[in-house]
Protein backbone atom coordinates (compact mmCIF):
# COMPACT_ATOMS: atom_id res chain seq x y z
CA UNK A 1 0.00 0.00 0.00
CA UNK A 2 1.02 3.22 -1.40
CA UNK A 3 1.38 5.57 2.10
CA UNK A 4 3.39 8.64 0.81
CA UNK A 5 1.09 12.15 0.39
CA UNK A 6 2.55 12.63 -2.96
CA UNK A 7 1.54 8.90 -3.89
CA UNK A 8 -2.31 9.13 -1.75
CA UNK A 9 -3.48 12.40 -3.47
CA UNK A 10 -1.95 14.23 -0.65
CA UNK A 11 -4.12 12.45 1.56
CA UNK A 12 -2.76 10.26 4.92
CA UNK A 13 -3.37 6.89 4.53
CA UNK A 14 -1.88 5.00 7.62
CA UNK A 15 0.24 1.58 7.33
CA UNK A 16 -0.68 -1.53 7.83
CA UNK A 17 -0.78 -2.77 11.32
CA UNK A 18 2.75 -4.67 11.85
CA UNK A 19 4.40 -3.32 8.60
CA UNK A 20 6.15 -0.02 10.15
CA UNK A 21 10.00 -0.97 9.12
CA UNK A 22 12.10 -1.88 11.82
CA UNK A 23 14.53 0.69 12.70
CA UNK A 24 17.48 0.19 15.47
CA UNK A 25 20.26 2.15 16.56
CA UNK A 26 23.73 1.31 15.70
CA UNK A 27 23.88 -1.91 18.44
CA UNK A 28 26.84 -2.34 20.47
CA UNK A 29 30.07 -4.30 19.57
CA UNK A 30 30.86 -6.95 21.85
CA UNK A 31 34.17 -7.73 22.56
CA UNK A 32 35.66 -10.79 22.16
CA UNK A 33 35.53 -14.15 24.10
CA UNK A 34 37.75 -13.64 26.88
CA UNK A 35 36.23 -10.02 27.17
CA UNK A 36 32.35 -11.22 27.67
CA UNK A 37 33.98 -14.06 29.72
CA UNK A 38 35.99 -11.21 31.56
CA UNK A 39 32.71 -9.88 31.91
CA UNK A 40 31.13 -12.33 33.31
CA UNK A 41 33.07 -13.04 36.00
CA UNK A 42 32.89 -9.18 36.78
CA UNK A 43 29.07 -9.33 37.09
CA UNK A 44 29.61 -12.26 38.86
CA UNK A 45 31.56 -9.78 41.76
CA UNK A 46 28.87 -7.10 41.36
CA UNK A 47 26.14 -8.96 42.49
CA UNK A 48 28.73 -10.57 45.00
CA UNK A 49 29.44 -6.76 46.56
CA UNK A 50 25.55 -5.74 46.16
CA UNK A 51 24.89 -9.06 48.32
CA UNK A 52 27.76 -8.10 50.85
CA UNK A 53 26.12 -4.83 51.09
CA UNK A 54 22.44 -5.29 51.31
CA UNK A 55 23.86 -8.34 54.42
CA UNK A 56 24.96 -5.12 56.13
CA UNK A 57 21.86 -3.94 56.64
CA UNK A 58 20.85 -6.74 58.84
CA UNK A 59 23.33 -6.42 61.32
CA UNK A 60 26.84 -4.52 60.84
CA UNK A 61 25.23 -1.24 60.73
CA UNK A 62 22.66 -1.26 62.95
CA UNK A 63 24.94 -2.54 65.37
CA UNK A 64 28.18 0.16 64.32
CA UNK A 65 25.18 2.75 64.67
CA UNK A 66 24.37 1.54 68.05
CA UNK A 67 27.96 1.42 69.18
CA UNK A 68 28.74 5.04 68.22
CA UNK A 69 24.90 6.07 69.81
CA UNK A 70 26.75 4.58 73.09
CA UNK A 71 30.09 6.64 72.47
CA UNK A 72 27.92 9.51 72.40
CA UNK A 73 25.97 8.87 75.35
CA UNK A 74 29.05 8.24 77.17
CA UNK A 75 30.70 11.53 76.08
CA UNK A 76 27.45 14.19 76.38
CA UNK A 77 26.11 12.10 79.82
CA UNK A 78 22.70 12.90 77.28
CA UNK A 79 20.72 9.02 76.34
CA UNK A 80 18.28 10.76 73.88
CA UNK A 81 21.22 12.83 71.58
CA UNK A 82 22.87 9.29 71.66
CA UNK A 83 19.48 7.66 70.11
CA UNK A 84 18.60 10.35 67.76
CA UNK A 85 22.82 10.28 66.65
CA UNK A 86 22.28 6.81 66.40
CA UNK A 87 19.20 6.35 64.71
CA UNK A 88 20.23 9.61 62.31
CA UNK A 89 22.99 8.22 61.15
CA UNK A 90 22.22 4.49 60.51
CA UNK A 91 18.96 6.22 58.22
CA UNK A 92 21.80 8.23 56.19
CA UNK A 93 23.77 5.13 55.90
CA UNK A 94 21.17 3.15 54.53
CA UNK A 95 19.86 5.85 51.72
CA UNK A 96 23.44 6.59 50.88
CA UNK A 97 23.69 2.71 50.52
CA UNK A 98 20.56 2.06 48.60
CA UNK A 99 21.99 5.19 46.03
CA UNK A 100 24.99 2.92 45.56
CA UNK A 101 23.56 0.02 44.94
CA UNK A 102 21.26 1.28 42.38
CA UNK A 103 24.31 2.28 40.64
CA UNK A 104 26.22 -0.87 41.19
CA UNK A 105 22.95 -2.63 39.73
CA UNK A 106 23.07 -0.30 36.65
CA UNK A 107 26.87 -1.05 35.79
CA UNK A 108 25.91 -5.05 36.65
CA UNK A 109 23.05 -4.78 33.87
CA UNK A 110 25.72 -2.84 31.19
CA UNK A 111 28.46 -5.66 32.39
CA UNK A 112 25.74 -8.51 31.29
CA UNK A 113 24.91 -7.00 28.41
CA UNK A 114 28.62 -6.79 27.71
CA UNK A 115 29.15 -10.41 28.49
CA UNK A 116 26.35 -11.56 25.82
CA UNK A 117 23.25 -12.08 28.11
CA UNK A 118 20.21 -10.63 27.16
CA UNK A 119 19.52 -8.75 30.64
CA UNK A 120 16.39 -6.22 30.58
CA UNK A 121 16.10 -5.82 34.16
CA UNK A 122 18.58 -5.44 37.11
CA UNK A 123 18.72 -7.63 40.14
CA UNK A 124 18.71 -5.58 42.75
CA UNK A 125 15.32 -6.30 43.95
CA UNK A 126 15.59 -10.13 43.94
CA UNK A 127 18.88 -9.74 46.05
CA UNK A 128 17.55 -7.03 47.98
CA UNK A 129 14.10 -9.60 48.99
CA UNK A 130 16.67 -12.47 49.33
CA UNK A 131 19.28 -10.66 51.75
CA UNK A 132 16.20 -9.40 53.71
CA UNK A 133 15.32 -13.04 54.47
CA UNK A 134 18.52 -14.38 55.51
CA UNK A 135 19.36 -11.01 57.48
CA UNK A 136 16.17 -10.27 59.23
CA UNK A 137 16.34 -14.32 60.33
CA UNK A 138 20.05 -14.13 61.38
CA UNK A 139 19.08 -10.93 63.41
CA UNK A 140 16.13 -12.90 65.13
CA UNK A 141 17.87 -15.69 65.93
CA UNK A 142 21.14 -13.28 67.60
CA UNK A 143 18.63 -10.95 69.43
CA UNK A 144 16.18 -13.58 70.61
CA UNK A 145 18.68 -16.27 71.64
CA UNK A 146 22.51 -14.42 71.99
CA UNK A 147 21.93 -10.87 72.18
CA UNK A 148 19.56 -8.95 74.67
CA UNK A 149 16.29 -10.59 75.42
CA UNK A 150 18.33 -13.97 75.95
CA UNK A 151 18.85 -13.20 79.28
CA UNK A 152 15.10 -12.49 80.02
CA UNK A 153 13.26 -15.40 78.07
CA UNK A 154 16.37 -17.72 78.95
CA UNK A 155 16.75 -16.86 82.65
CA UNK A 156 19.92 -18.88 82.80
CA UNK A 157 21.60 -16.72 81.22
CA UNK A 158 23.61 -13.16 82.34
CA UNK B 1 37.17 2.95 22.56
CA UNK B 2 37.51 3.74 26.35
CA UNK B 3 36.71 1.14 28.93
CA UNK B 4 33.77 3.61 30.34
CA UNK B 5 32.70 4.23 26.72
CA UNK B 6 33.21 0.41 26.00
CA UNK B 7 30.32 -0.45 28.75
CA UNK B 8 28.08 2.52 28.10
CA UNK B 9 26.85 1.74 24.55
CA UNK B 10 25.18 -1.29 26.50
CA UNK B 11 23.09 1.66 27.77
CA UNK B 12 19.71 3.14 26.46
CA UNK B 13 18.80 0.13 24.89
CA UNK B 14 15.37 -0.98 23.81
CA UNK B 15 14.18 -4.52 24.97
CA UNK B 16 14.44 -5.55 20.96
CA UNK B 17 17.91 -3.99 20.88
CA UNK B 18 18.84 -6.23 23.48
CA UNK B 19 17.89 -9.04 22.84
CA UNK B 20 18.72 -11.10 19.36
CA UNK B 21 15.38 -13.51 20.21
CA UNK B 22 13.12 -10.31 20.27
CA UNK B 23 14.56 -8.90 17.07
CA UNK B 24 14.02 -11.92 15.37
CA UNK B 25 10.61 -12.26 16.76
CA UNK B 26 9.90 -8.83 15.62
CA UNK B 27 11.31 -9.10 11.83
CA UNK B 28 9.33 -12.44 11.48
CA UNK B 29 6.38 -10.78 12.30
CA UNK B 30 6.39 -7.90 9.55
CA UNK B 31 7.58 -10.64 7.01
CA UNK B 32 4.16 -12.66 8.32
CA UNK B 33 2.33 -9.31 8.01
CA UNK B 34 3.77 -7.73 4.86
CA UNK B 35 3.36 -11.36 3.15
CA UNK B 36 -0.11 -11.08 3.68
CA UNK B 37 -1.48 -9.41 0.20
CA UNK B 38 -4.83 -7.70 -0.22
CA UNK B 39 -6.58 -8.86 -2.99
CA UNK B 40 -6.05 -6.86 -6.09
CA UNK B 41 -9.34 -4.50 -7.87
CA UNK B 42 -8.64 -5.08 -11.92
CA UNK B 43 -12.55 -5.54 -12.16
CA UNK B 44 -13.34 -1.40 -12.45
CA UNK B 45 -12.33 0.80 -15.04
CA UNK B 46 -12.41 3.53 -12.92
CA UNK B 47 -8.49 5.19 -11.87
CA UNK B 48 -7.68 3.36 -8.77
CA UNK B 49 -5.91 6.21 -6.66
CA UNK B 50 -7.51 8.77 -4.52
CA UNK B 51 -8.03 12.20 -6.25
CA UNK B 52 -5.32 14.94 -5.82
CA UNK B 53 -5.59 16.94 -3.07
CA UNK B 54 -6.39 20.09 -4.64
CA UNK B 55 -9.80 18.56 -5.74
CA UNK B 56 -10.66 17.06 -2.16
CA UNK B 57 -9.92 20.70 -1.10
CA UNK B 58 -12.09 22.09 -3.42
CA UNK B 59 -14.98 20.00 -2.85
CA UNK B 60 -14.53 20.39 1.16
CA UNK B 61 -14.86 23.98 0.57
CA UNK B 62 -17.44 24.24 -0.99
CA UNK B 63 -19.38 21.86 1.75
CA UNK B 64 -17.85 23.76 4.02
CA UNK B 65 -19.38 26.88 2.64
CA UNK B 66 -22.65 25.94 2.83
CA UNK B 67 -25.01 23.21 0.46
CA UNK B 68 -27.82 25.05 1.43
CA UNK B 69 -29.07 27.43 -1.97
CA UNK B 70 -29.70 26.06 -5.26
CA UNK B 71 -27.31 26.71 -7.86
CA UNK B 72 -26.89 27.56 -11.18
CA UNK B 73 -28.85 24.94 -13.31
CA UNK B 74 -27.05 25.47 -16.14
CA UNK B 75 -23.26 25.11 -14.48
CA UNK B 76 -21.78 27.78 -16.78
CA UNK B 77 -18.08 28.02 -14.99
CA UNK B 78 -17.74 24.32 -15.52
CA UNK B 79 -19.43 24.94 -18.69
CA UNK B 80 -17.04 27.77 -19.79
CA UNK B 81 -13.90 25.93 -18.65
CA UNK B 82 -14.63 22.82 -20.73
CA UNK B 83 -15.48 24.84 -23.66
CA UNK B 84 -12.05 26.35 -23.62
CA UNK B 85 -10.38 23.03 -22.99
CA UNK B 86 -12.13 22.01 -25.86
CA UNK B 87 -12.25 24.68 -27.86
CA UNK B 88 -16.21 24.96 -28.61
CA UNK B 89 -18.72 27.33 -27.84
CA UNK B 90 -19.92 26.80 -24.25
CA UNK B 91 -23.26 26.44 -25.56
CA UNK B 92 -22.88 23.19 -27.69
CA UNK B 93 -21.49 21.68 -24.26
CA UNK B 94 -23.80 20.36 -21.55
CA UNK B 95 -22.80 19.34 -18.30
CA UNK B 96 -24.94 16.08 -16.72
CA UNK B 97 -24.68 13.51 -13.60
CA UNK B 98 -22.24 11.35 -15.17
CA UNK B 99 -21.84 10.38 -18.98
CA UNK B 100 -24.55 7.67 -18.36
CA UNK B 101 -27.40 10.53 -17.22
CA UNK B 102 -26.47 11.94 -20.17
CA UNK B 103 -26.92 8.85 -22.17
CA UNK B 104 -30.28 7.99 -20.07
CA UNK B 105 -31.66 11.23 -21.20
CA UNK B 106 -30.34 11.04 -24.49
CA UNK B 107 -31.55 7.62 -25.74
CA UNK B 108 -35.23 8.98 -23.55
CA UNK B 109 -35.36 11.99 -25.51
CA UNK B 110 -34.63 10.24 -28.86
CA UNK B 111 -36.67 6.52 -28.30
CA UNK B 112 -40.23 6.68 -29.13
CA UNK B 113 -42.03 3.15 -28.29
CA UNK B 114 -40.93 0.24 -30.86
CA UNK B 115 -37.80 2.27 -31.94
CA UNK B 116 -34.50 0.36 -31.38
CA UNK B 117 -31.15 1.37 -30.19
CA UNK B 118 -28.17 -0.95 -32.74
CA UNK B 119 -25.15 -1.04 -30.45
CA UNK B 120 -22.17 -3.36 -31.15
CA UNK B 121 -21.66 -6.54 -28.79
CA UNK B 122 -19.88 -7.58 -26.67
CA UNK B 123 -20.38 -3.91 -25.09
CA UNK B 124 -20.95 -1.82 -21.77
CA UNK B 125 -24.39 -3.40 -20.40
CA UNK B 126 -25.90 0.40 -19.21
CA UNK B 127 -27.15 0.95 -23.19
CA UNK B 128 -29.41 -2.11 -23.52
CA UNK B 129 -30.97 -1.25 -20.51
CA UNK B 130 -31.75 2.26 -21.26
CA UNK B 131 -32.67 1.07 -24.44
CA UNK B 132 -35.69 -1.10 -22.50
CA UNK B 133 -36.02 1.94 -20.10
CA UNK B 134 -37.03 3.87 -22.85
CA UNK B 135 -39.71 1.72 -24.17
CA UNK B 136 -37.59 0.43 -26.92
CA UNK B 137 -35.30 -2.34 -27.82
CA UNK B 138 -31.73 -3.15 -27.98
CA UNK B 139 -30.14 -4.49 -31.20
CA UNK B 140 -26.85 -5.97 -29.85
CA UNK B 141 -24.58 -6.13 -33.19
CA UNK B 142 -21.73 -8.83 -33.51
CA UNK B 143 -18.41 -7.27 -33.71
CA UNK B 144 -17.02 -3.30 -33.63
CA UNK B 145 -17.37 -1.37 -36.72
CA UNK B 146 -18.99 0.54 -39.37
CA UNK B 147 -20.30 -2.12 -41.39
CA UNK B 148 -21.18 -4.42 -38.69
CA UNK B 149 -23.41 -1.57 -37.41
CA UNK B 150 -24.83 -0.49 -40.61
CA UNK B 151 -25.89 -4.22 -41.57
CA UNK B 152 -28.19 -3.94 -38.50
CA UNK B 153 -29.55 -0.75 -39.65
CA UNK B 154 -33.66 -0.70 -40.57
CA UNK B 155 -36.70 1.90 -40.44
CA UNK B 156 -36.77 1.12 -37.03
CA UNK B 157 -33.51 1.96 -35.74
CA UNK B 158 -33.56 5.63 -33.91
CA UNK B 159 -30.02 5.35 -32.02
CA UNK B 160 -26.96 3.72 -32.65
CA UNK B 161 -24.43 4.07 -29.40
CA UNK B 162 -20.77 3.33 -29.89
CA UNK B 163 -18.43 2.98 -26.76
CA UNK B 164 -14.96 4.35 -27.91
CA UNK B 165 -12.39 3.30 -27.30
CA UNK B 166 -15.00 0.59 -26.60
CA UNK B 167 -15.68 -1.39 -23.41
CA UNK B 168 -15.09 -4.33 -22.94
CA UNK B 169 -12.64 -4.95 -26.00
CA UNK B 170 -10.75 -1.20 -26.39
CA UNK B 171 -11.43 -1.48 -30.11
CA UNK B 172 -10.98 2.20 -31.58
CA UNK B 173 -13.04 3.39 -34.35
CA UNK B 174 -10.98 5.95 -35.64
CA UNK B 175 -12.33 9.97 -36.69
CA UNK B 176 -12.71 8.59 -40.75
CA UNK B 177 -14.68 5.36 -39.64
CA UNK B 178 -17.11 7.52 -37.43
CA UNK B 179 -17.18 9.87 -40.33
CA UNK B 180 -17.59 6.82 -42.67
CA UNK B 181 -20.73 5.85 -40.29
CA UNK B 182 -22.47 8.90 -40.13
CA UNK B 183 -22.57 9.66 -43.61
CA UNK B 184 -24.11 5.89 -44.48
CA UNK B 185 -26.59 6.37 -41.54
CA UNK B 186 -30.11 7.19 -42.38
CA UNK B 187 -31.50 10.67 -41.43
CA UNK B 188 -33.72 9.77 -38.52
CA UNK B 189 -30.71 7.89 -37.28
CA UNK B 190 -28.35 9.69 -34.13
CA UNK B 191 -25.24 8.74 -32.71
CA UNK B 192 -24.39 8.62 -29.68
CA UNK B 193 -20.29 8.54 -29.31
CA UNK B 194 -19.45 7.43 -25.57
CA UNK B 195 -16.24 8.67 -24.96
CA UNK B 196 -16.05 8.22 -21.32
CA UNK B 197 -12.40 5.91 -22.50
CA UNK B 198 -10.98 8.33 -24.64
CA UNK B 199 -8.24 9.88 -21.97
CA UNK B 200 -6.45 6.84 -22.40
CA UNK B 201 -6.64 6.59 -26.81
CA UNK B 202 -3.13 6.75 -28.25
CA UNK B 203 -5.27 9.44 -30.29
CA UNK B 204 -6.00 13.36 -31.06
CA UNK B 205 -8.89 13.90 -28.30
CA UNK B 206 -10.55 16.53 -30.95
CA UNK B 207 -10.79 14.21 -34.07
CA UNK B 208 -15.18 13.41 -32.67
CA UNK B 209 -15.15 16.30 -31.69
CA UNK B 210 -14.10 17.50 -35.60
CA UNK B 211 -16.97 15.78 -36.96
CA UNK B 212 -19.69 18.00 -34.75
CA UNK B 213 -19.58 20.62 -37.04
CA UNK B 214 -20.67 19.01 -40.57
CA UNK B 215 -22.97 15.85 -38.33
CA UNK B 216 -26.00 17.16 -36.33
CA UNK B 217 -26.65 13.75 -35.71
CA UNK B 218 -23.62 12.76 -33.69
CA UNK B 219 -23.29 13.92 -29.68
CA UNK B 220 -20.05 12.68 -28.03
CA UNK B 221 -20.39 11.71 -24.39
CA UNK B 222 -17.15 11.94 -22.15
CA UNK B 223 -16.92 11.16 -18.52
CA UNK B 224 -14.72 12.36 -15.88
CA UNK B 225 -15.22 9.04 -14.46
CA UNK B 226 -12.35 6.76 -15.72
CA UNK B 227 -9.00 8.93 -16.25
CA UNK B 228 -9.69 11.82 -14.31
CA UNK B 229 -10.46 9.29 -11.10
CA UNK B 230 -13.45 11.30 -10.29
CA UNK B 231 -16.63 8.97 -10.33
CA UNK B 232 -17.61 9.69 -7.12
CA UNK B 233 -18.75 13.33 -8.37
CA UNK B 234 -20.95 11.54 -10.69
CA UNK B 235 -20.11 14.22 -13.17
CA UNK B 236 -19.87 14.38 -17.41
CA UNK B 237 -20.84 16.19 -20.40
CA UNK B 238 -22.00 16.32 -23.47
CA UNK B 239 -20.92 17.74 -26.90
CA UNK B 240 -22.92 18.33 -30.23
CA UNK B 241 -23.10 20.24 -33.06
CA UNK B 242 -24.19 24.11 -33.48
CA UNK B 243 -27.74 22.12 -34.83
CA UNK B 244 -27.92 20.05 -31.66
CA UNK B 245 -28.63 22.83 -29.15
CA UNK B 246 -32.10 21.37 -29.01
CA UNK B 247 -31.60 17.90 -28.34
CA UNK B 248 -28.97 19.08 -25.81
CA UNK B 249 -31.34 21.05 -23.78
CA UNK B 250 -32.97 18.26 -23.61
CA UNK B 251 -29.94 16.14 -21.93
CA UNK B 252 -29.47 18.76 -19.05
CA UNK B 253 -30.51 17.89 -15.55
CA UNK B 254 -33.39 20.39 -14.89
CA UNK B 255 -31.82 21.67 -11.46
CA UNK B 256 -28.23 21.44 -12.77
CA UNK B 257 -25.25 19.09 -11.77
CA UNK B 258 -24.61 18.93 -7.90
CA UNK B 259 -22.21 21.46 -6.29
CA UNK B 260 -19.80 19.39 -5.11
CA UNK B 261 -19.33 17.66 -8.36
CA UNK B 262 -18.75 21.12 -10.17
CA UNK B 263 -16.44 22.51 -7.65
CA UNK B 264 -14.18 19.05 -7.51
CA UNK B 265 -14.27 18.63 -11.74
CA UNK B 266 -13.85 22.69 -11.96
CA UNK B 267 -10.68 22.02 -9.63
CA UNK B 268 -9.56 19.03 -11.92
CA UNK B 269 -9.76 20.41 -14.83
CA UNK B 270 -7.55 23.72 -14.09
CA UNK B 271 -5.07 21.90 -11.54
CA UNK B 272 -4.95 18.79 -12.38
CA UNK B 273 -4.10 17.88 -16.45
CA UNK B 274 -0.78 16.68 -15.96
CA UNK B 275 -2.21 14.38 -13.06
CA UNK B 276 -4.18 12.68 -16.20
CA UNK B 277 -1.73 12.86 -18.97
CA UNK B 278 0.71 10.68 -16.27
CA UNK B 279 -1.91 8.22 -15.84
CA UNK B 280 -2.21 7.99 -19.51
CA UNK B 281 1.23 7.87 -19.92
CA UNK B 282 1.66 4.77 -17.74
CA UNK B 283 -1.51 2.85 -18.90
CA UNK B 284 -0.51 3.23 -21.94
CA UNK B 285 3.07 1.58 -21.73
CA UNK B 286 1.76 -1.08 -19.13
CA UNK B 287 -1.08 -2.07 -21.57
CA UNK B 288 1.15 -2.46 -24.43
CA UNK B 289 3.32 -4.97 -22.75
CA UNK B 290 0.82 -6.71 -20.79
CA UNK B 291 -1.00 -7.26 -24.14
CA UNK B 292 2.55 -9.00 -25.36
CA UNK B 293 3.08 -10.96 -21.98
CA UNK B 294 -0.09 -12.05 -22.08
CA UNK B 295 -0.11 -13.20 -25.83
CA UNK B 296 3.00 -14.95 -25.02
CA UNK B 297 1.30 -17.16 -22.31
CA UNK B 298 -1.00 -17.99 -24.66
CA UNK B 299 -4.23 -16.01 -24.22
CA UNK B 300 -5.75 -14.38 -27.19
CA UNK B 301 -6.02 -10.33 -26.75
CA UNK B 302 -6.89 -7.89 -28.69
CA UNK B 303 -5.13 -4.42 -29.02
CA UNK B 304 -6.58 -2.17 -26.94
CA UNK B 305 -6.64 1.62 -26.35
CA UNK B 306 -8.17 1.72 -23.20
CA UNK B 307 -7.19 1.05 -19.31
CA UNK B 308 -8.46 -3.00 -19.80
CA UNK B 309 -7.40 -6.20 -21.86
CA UNK B 310 -9.93 -8.19 -22.50
CA UNK B 311 -8.29 -11.73 -22.26
CA UNK B 312 -9.76 -15.44 -23.73
CA UNK B 313 -7.38 -18.18 -22.21
CA UNK B 314 -7.80 -20.85 -24.28
CA UNK B 315 -9.63 -23.66 -23.17
CA UNK B 316 -10.99 -21.70 -20.03
CA UNK B 317 -14.52 -20.56 -19.76
CA UNK B 318 -14.15 -17.04 -18.83
CA UNK B 319 -16.75 -17.35 -15.23
CA UNK B 320 -13.72 -20.36 -14.85
CA UNK B 321 -11.11 -17.99 -15.31
CA UNK B 322 -11.99 -15.02 -13.28
CA UNK B 323 -12.32 -17.58 -10.44
CA UNK B 324 -9.01 -18.63 -10.48
CA UNK B 325 -7.27 -15.22 -11.10
CA UNK B 326 -9.54 -14.55 -7.59
CA UNK B 327 -7.72 -17.55 -5.75
CA UNK B 328 -4.78 -16.00 -7.44
CA UNK B 329 -5.50 -12.45 -5.07
CA UNK B 330 -6.37 -10.71 -8.93
CA UNK B 331 -10.38 -9.46 -9.22
CA UNK B 332 -11.34 -9.21 -12.57
CA UNK B 333 -15.00 -8.38 -14.51
CA UNK B 334 -16.54 -11.96 -16.15
CA UNK B 335 -17.30 -10.98 -19.71
CA UNK B 336 -20.79 -12.36 -19.13
CA UNK B 337 -21.71 -8.79 -17.90
CA UNK B 338 -20.76 -7.85 -21.40
CA UNK B 339 -21.79 -10.68 -23.88
CA UNK B 340 -19.27 -13.05 -24.02
CA UNK B 341 -19.27 -15.41 -21.30
CA UNK B 342 -15.16 -16.92 -22.60
CA UNK B 343 -13.53 -13.30 -21.92
CA UNK B 344 -12.99 -11.35 -18.84
CA UNK B 345 -11.85 -8.12 -18.50
CA UNK B 346 -8.98 -6.97 -15.96
CA UNK B 347 -7.83 -2.92 -15.83
CA UNK B 348 -4.25 -2.13 -16.63
CA UNK B 349 -2.68 0.05 -13.86
CA UNK B 350 0.83 0.13 -13.03
CA UNK B 351 3.48 -2.19 -13.57
CA UNK B 352 3.22 -3.85 -10.46
CA UNK B 353 -0.01 -4.05 -10.71
CA UNK B 354 0.55 -5.73 -14.29
CA UNK B 355 3.22 -8.09 -12.24
CA UNK B 356 0.49 -9.40 -10.10
CA UNK B 357 -1.68 -10.11 -12.99
CA UNK B 358 0.30 -11.81 -14.76
CA UNK B 359 1.57 -13.78 -11.88
CA UNK B 360 -2.13 -14.72 -11.44
CA UNK B 361 -2.40 -15.56 -14.96
CA UNK B 362 0.53 -17.99 -15.33
CA UNK B 363 -0.66 -20.11 -11.89
CA UNK B 364 -4.52 -20.15 -13.58
CA UNK B 365 -3.23 -21.40 -16.27
CA UNK B 366 -0.29 -23.60 -14.93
Amino acid sequence: MKTDPTDTGGLFISRRPGTRPIKYRRLPERGSAARQTFDTALALSLAGLMIFINLLFWGPLPAGWLWIGARVFYWTDSVGFGIFVSFLGLLLTLIGALAVLKRIDHAWILVRRASGRDQRSGIIGPIFATTAVVGGTAFTFWLIFIGGLGSSIMPGQQ
Amino acid sequence: MGLLDYYRQFQGLSDEEVSDELRQVAAERRARALERLEPLDLSNTTWFELPPSTVVNAVTYIARRGLHRYIDPHAAELRGELAAALAMPAEQVVVGNGAAQLLGAAVHALMEPGDELVTPWPSYPLYPLLARRARGSAVPVPGFGAEAILRAINDRTRVVTVCNPHDPTGAFLDGAEVEALLEQLPERVVVLLDEALIDYADVPREASLALLETHPRLIVFRSFSKAWGLAGLRCGYAVGGPESSTLLERLEPELGVNELGQAGVLEALRASPRVVARRVETVAAERERLVGELRALGCNVPDTQANFVWVEARGIDGAEFAARLQRAGVIVAGGARFGDPSRVRAAVQTQAAGERLLSAVRNSLG
